[in-house]
């Protein structure tokens, strides 16, 4: 494996750099002394801009921990963190918020929406915060891509689960953010609404250039993205192009044997 | 048992989110403990004070007449033959005069009043052996001789009074000058008056006008003779004409006399109830919230078999709990708090000792009895609410039932009921009689506050969308969320903002009440005051010879007028039945000085020889009018017939109810001893030299500093600060309702808050800043606040504007609404949510995003 990126497709930016985010040396460790837990252990990752990469891992093996760091929601105890051409490591709340806002969308597992909000309104969430304008022609073809424009009036208690996460998508990409988190954006669905937002996340890398980054624990899931790294005990310790459904789920029971004989 | 379990462990889990409702009962409890103490406080020191100052046996001037006898100046009197005549009954021990007047002004050398500014009287009295029982010598000696006088030490210390000083005493036989012979000071409690003991002849000769009179008698009974035994054996001696009181009968006459420590009592404890009242609507929002974000816990419970009864009295428990936890420590506060009110007494000069504090046993009961049983009240419906909880509840993602039905009777029984109190309140304006008017009034304010509690949601999401558009949109999206918070529950906002909501609206109402007071006065003061000046005593006591003279004496005065008030005068009707009626003598220029309308006759005729007038109530019942003949006595004096000469309007406001003659009239049949001093003088300025006249008659009132000379400026200006003073102290008591409210407001958003953990780390997340955040919670706070104030005060206008109409019938013509009042309050609802948001917007902007997102 010589570099993490192999081939550059135009961001939604239009920048010219290859990568979107870029960690050095991550380590995340809690508590201290001998209670010292480490859950990132000196990572070096690089994200592909407008690729769809995700993060596997077993539980405890550090991958939310790593993608709330890169997206800035989580404090680094060393290493260095850059977004686009920013180091966030060094940035105070005020401007991490800032970045937030501006280069970075979210899809959670769940609770993505404000209830108090229709559809609409929560995907111009983001952009109302930060007093922008959005742009009408990207929203309507945002909306449509992900198949909402009949429900744009609704509150998210009167849409279903599925509903909700493509809501949170939209939201997500409307902004054009540099980079999408997501941070195992089908755990609560059942597989055919998991597929459908999959498929859009999908698709908005294909056709408007998005670079994703998506943490899951789903084979089926990870075989939507264009690269899949493994992280055990706080490492990064492998990756894979162009997966399957069936080659990440070898590769995760290769993991398990390798685990258990050491 | 276990549900038991379970109800401890919530409360506890869960303190933290009770901390607010539970200060709400601690000062509810502690405010109506308070005041229970300090009242018994009062009473036992008051009770020690008489018992340790009055004889076993009291002998007094026959005092049947003295509640209308009207003043004259000098107290009622009794030879000293009876002092004599008392010492020889069987019994007793000895017998000694006292010698007493409340009647005099004492001045220091610059002229200046050391009367007590509270009310409480100048005692000036001779020294006996009572004294000796509250009061120590600490300085110099007792007076001795005409010119000496000994002063109580916290009257001499208050105005810088020293040994050798002089001080003049103005009474009205005259005035003397004595110097301070000695400093005496209180053993018992002060209950706040001025002492002065001056040597019995002194007294006697210059305040009582008789060298051979005293006021009262002291009996002591001789050992083994019990007071009842004394009293009758005292009787006997002294015959018909006196008044004999055991010390019980005595002091109980005293006590009476503290009747305002009752009024006083429940006046404060009305207040503290209002204030329970407001904090039941934070306990009711405060276990509404613990329900709703417990539903998933309940279900489970239902789910595994617990019985909505059993769902239903865990929560009741927890209430339990809060409302004992509440008033203990309520209690407990409540003491403390009486204590400072002691602390705050003894610096307006009385000296009350904490040695007397009383607790008894019904204050705790009462105050931990009221705490629990709001508090389990209020709780009750949440509690319903929560037995209600389905067991599929536990499977649900997340849901609070919502009860759209009860919402609807909710509403219609709210507006039924503010209709209906609306009704009420009109017949009350409209009302012709003050009393069934008072009672529509009071059904109509209960009506309609019942009511618009009720109704509170639905105005809170009408309102709330009302205030969005002209405050928060000014703010932008974090307006609209702002708003949409403040929308998304309309029961909380309703009751946090209802609790409000209350304070205020008796806030806006009194104020409306008291500014149409202070207008309607002032029209009626130029309507029908002709007089340039009143001269008077605050305290309402009259005007002496000498300094009436002065009055008189000033220059550039067109004309002076005296107004006596004679009190009850018999009156024989031309039938020949008597009736006992009030009277009034005054100078004929009085016509001129205040305007009396009539519907029949002339006012000036009134005041000529040997005519009167009668108020219109008086004619009618007796069918008396104008040219009719009644006759007039006065006390033990001889009847005088006279001419009725006009009837009084009973529009008139001013001295509505009584009859009216001239002086020189009444001293036809007042014997002279009897006639009674001025209580008011008027003057009136000679064309143009108002400002001369002015200026002249206060230099001649200058030594006569108990009297207070007033142009009509002055007066209506005294009139607007003593409505203002005792508006001021209406607000300052419902100064505790309204602390709870904002604490109400304060857990309403504290509460919110942490519902909303999940919501805020998402908004965090995506781009909200801190302060933006912080800002959310200000202005849904502010808007809040700010339907609480819009609630309260056009309740309370209504409210005000009502009782004005009703009153209206006493004299109240002029509704005045106070509109700088109103918009101070108004926006000072808009501070009290910003304050109130303070901790929890901080606590909100500090929470971490991370975990606030894995939160549960």
């Amino acid at each position: 494996m010589t570099t993490a990126v192999t081939e550059s497709r135009t961001g939604g930016g239009g920048e010219s750099t290859a990568v979107a985010a870029r960690a050095r040396q991550v380590v995340k460790a809690y508590g201290s002394g001998e209670t010292e837990v480490v859950a990132l252990d000196r990572v070096d990752v690089e994200i592909a801009r407008g690729a769809f990469t995700a993060i596997m891992g077993p539980s405890g093996s550090g991958k939310s921990t790593l993608m709330h760091c890169l997206a800035g929601l989580d404090a680094v105890t060393s290493g260095q963190i850059w977004v686009g051409d920013t180091e966030i490591t060094s940035l105070k709340d005020k401007k991490l918020t800032r970045l937030r806002r501006d280069k970075i969308g979210f899809i959670f597992q769940a609770f993505n929406l404000l209830p108090t909000l229709n559809a609409l309104e929560n995907i111009t969430l983001p952009m109302d915060i930060a007093g922008v304008r959005p742009d009408r022609e990207w929203l309507d073809r945002v909306v449509s891509t992900v198949g909402l424009s009949g429900r744009l009036k609704h509150r998210p208690s009167e849409l279903s689960g599925g509903q909700q996460q493509r809501v949170a998508v939209a939201r997500a990409l409307a902004s054009r953010p540099e980079i999408i988190f997501g941070d195992e954006p089908t755990g609560n669905l059942d597989s055919r609404a998991g597929a459908e937002v999959l498929g859009f996340l999908r698709r908005s890398v294909d056709e408007l250039g998005q670079t994703i980054v998506m943490v899951t624990h789903d084979p089926v899931a990870a075989a939507y993205a264009d690269r899949v790294l493994y992280l055990a005990d706080g490492r990064l310790v492998d990756e894979m192009w162009r997966p399957t459904a069936e080659s990440v789920l070898d590769r995760m029971k290769a993991f398990d044997t390798f685990g258990r004989v050491s | 048992m276990t549900l038991l379990r379970t109800s401890l462990r919530n409360f506890f889990a869960h303190k933290g989110r009770m901390v607010l409702s539970g200060l709400a009962v601690v000062l509810s409890v502690a405010f109506v403990c308070g005041t229970l103490v300090f009242t018994d406080t009062m009473t036992t020191t008051f009770d020690k004070l008489f018992a340790d100052s009055s004889a076993n046996v009291t002998v007094s001037p026959d005092d049947e007449e003295d509640d209308e006898r009207p003043s004259t100046g000098i107290p009622a009197t009794l030879p000293a033959s009876v002092v004599e005549e008392a010492g020889r009954a069987e019994g007793a021990e000895r017998a000694f005069g006292l010698a007493v007047s409340m009647a005099v002004t004492v001045v220091d050398s610059d002229n200046k009043s050391i009367s007590p500014t509270t009310g409480a009287p100048t005692i000036a009295t001779n020294w006996t052996e009572l004294d000796e029982r509250t009061m120590k010598l600490t300085s110099g000696e007792l007076p001795e001789g005409p010119a000496e006088v000994a002063v109580d030490a916290d009257t001499a210390k208050k105005h810088g009074l020293e040994l050798g000083d002089e001080l003049r005493t103005i009474a009205a036989p005259g005035d003397f000058t004595a110097k301070i012979s000695g400093i005496v000071t209180f053993e018992a409690t002060n209950p706040g008056a001025a002492v002065l003991y001056f040597d019995t002849a002194v007294v006697q000769e210059r305040l009582l006008a008789d060298p051979e009179a005293f006021t009262h008698v002291a009996v002591v009974a001789a050992d083994g003779v019990s007071d009842e035994l004394l009293k009758k054996q005292v009787l006997a001696a002294v015959g018909q004409g006196y008044a004999v009181q055991t010390q019980a009968e005595f002091t109980d006459e005293l006590k009476a006399d503290m009747g305002f420590l009752d009024v006083m009592k429940w006046v404060l404890l009305g207040f503290a109830l209002i204030a329970l009242l407001v904090g039941v609507f934070l306990i009711v929002n405060t276990f509404s919230m613990l329900v709703a974000q417990r539903t998933r816990e309940i279900g489970l419970m239902r789910a595994i078999g617990a019985d909505r009864r059993q769902v239903n009295r865990s929560v009741l428990v927890e209430a339990v709990l809060l409302g004992l936890f509440g008033s203990l420590v309520g209690v407990a506060a409540g003491v403390g708090l009486a204590v400072g009110l002691m602390a705050l007494m003894n610096s307006f000069g009385m000296s009350l000792s904490t040695d007397d504090l009383t607790i008894t046993w019904v204050t705790p009961v009462v105050g931990v009895a009221l705490g629990v049983l709001v508090t389990v009240l209020a709780a009750y419906l949440p509690a319903r609410r929560a037995g209600r909880v389905s067991p599929m509840a536990a499977l649900r993602d997340s849901g609070v039932p919502q009860d759209g039905s009860a919402g609807r009777v909710r509403a219609v029984a709210g507006l039924v009921l503010t209709g209906g109190g609306a009704l009420a309140l009109l017949f009350a304006a409209r009302a012709d009689e003050a009393a069934p008017g008072a009672l529509m009034l009071a059904l109509g304010v209960l009506l309609s506050l019942v009511g618009f509690v009720l109704v509170g949601p639905l105005l809170a999401s009408v309102v709330v969308r009302g205030l969005s558009v002209v405050v928060l949109r000014l703010w932008g999206p974090v307006g609209r969320l702002a708003e949409r918070n403040a929308l998304r529950n309309p029961r909380r906002t309703g009751a946090t903002g209802a609790a409000l909501m209350i304070g205020l609206a008796l806030v806006a109402s009194l104020s409306v009440v008291g500014a149409s007071m202070v207008a309607s006065a002032d029209r009626e003061l130029d309507r029908s005051v002709g007089a340039d000046f009143i001269v008077s005593n605050d305290m309402g006591a009259p005007i002496t010879p000498k300094a009436a003279e002065a009055v008189r004496s000033a220059p550039r005065l067109a004309h002076v007028t005296e107004y006596r008030a004679l009190g009850g005068v018999e009156v024989t009707l031309p039938g020949g039945e008597e009736v006992r009626h009030d009277a009034v003598a005054a100078s004929p220029t009085y016509a001129e000085d205040v305007r009396v309308e009539t519907v029949e006759g002339r006012m000036a005729d009134a005041y000529r020889q040997g005519a009167v007038s009668v108020d219109e109530a008086f004619a009618d019942k007796h069918g008396l009018s104008v040219g009719d003949e009644v006759s007039l006595r006065y006390r033990d004096g001889d009847a005088e017939p006279l001419r009725i000469a006009a009837v009084t309007s009973k529009e008139a406001s001013l001295d509505g109810g009584v009859m009216f003659l001239g002086i020189r009239t009444a001293e036809t049949f007042v014997p002279e001893a009897r006639m009674p001093l001025p209580m008011l003088m008027f003057g009136k300025a000679e064309e143009g030299q108002e400002a001369a006249a002015y200026q002249g008659l206060k230099e001649r009132m200058e030594p006569f500093p108990q009297y207070q000379v007033r142009d009509q400026a002055d007066y209506k200006a005294q009139l607007r600060e003593q409505v203002g003073q005792l508006l001021n102290m209406v607000y300052g008591l419902l100064a505790l309702a309204i602390i709870v409210a904002i604490l109400g407001v304060v857990n309403t958003l504290a509460l919110s808050v942490v519902e909303r953990t999940r919501e805020i780390g998402l908004m965090r997340a995506i781009g909200l800043s801190r302060r933006q955040l912080r800002r959310m919670i200000r202005l849904e706070s502010v808007v809040i606040a700010l339907f609480g104030a819009l609630l309260g005060l056009g309740l309370g206008l209504v409210w005000g504007a009502a009782a004005q109409q009703l009153l209206a019938l006493e004299g109240l013509r002029v509704l005045e609404i106070p509109w700088a009042t109103i918009v101070t309050v108004f926006f000072g609802a808009a501070v009290v949510g910003l304050v109130a948001a303070l901790v929890p917007a901080f606590r909100a902007g500090r929470m971490n995003v991370l975990s606030a997102i894995a939160t549960e």
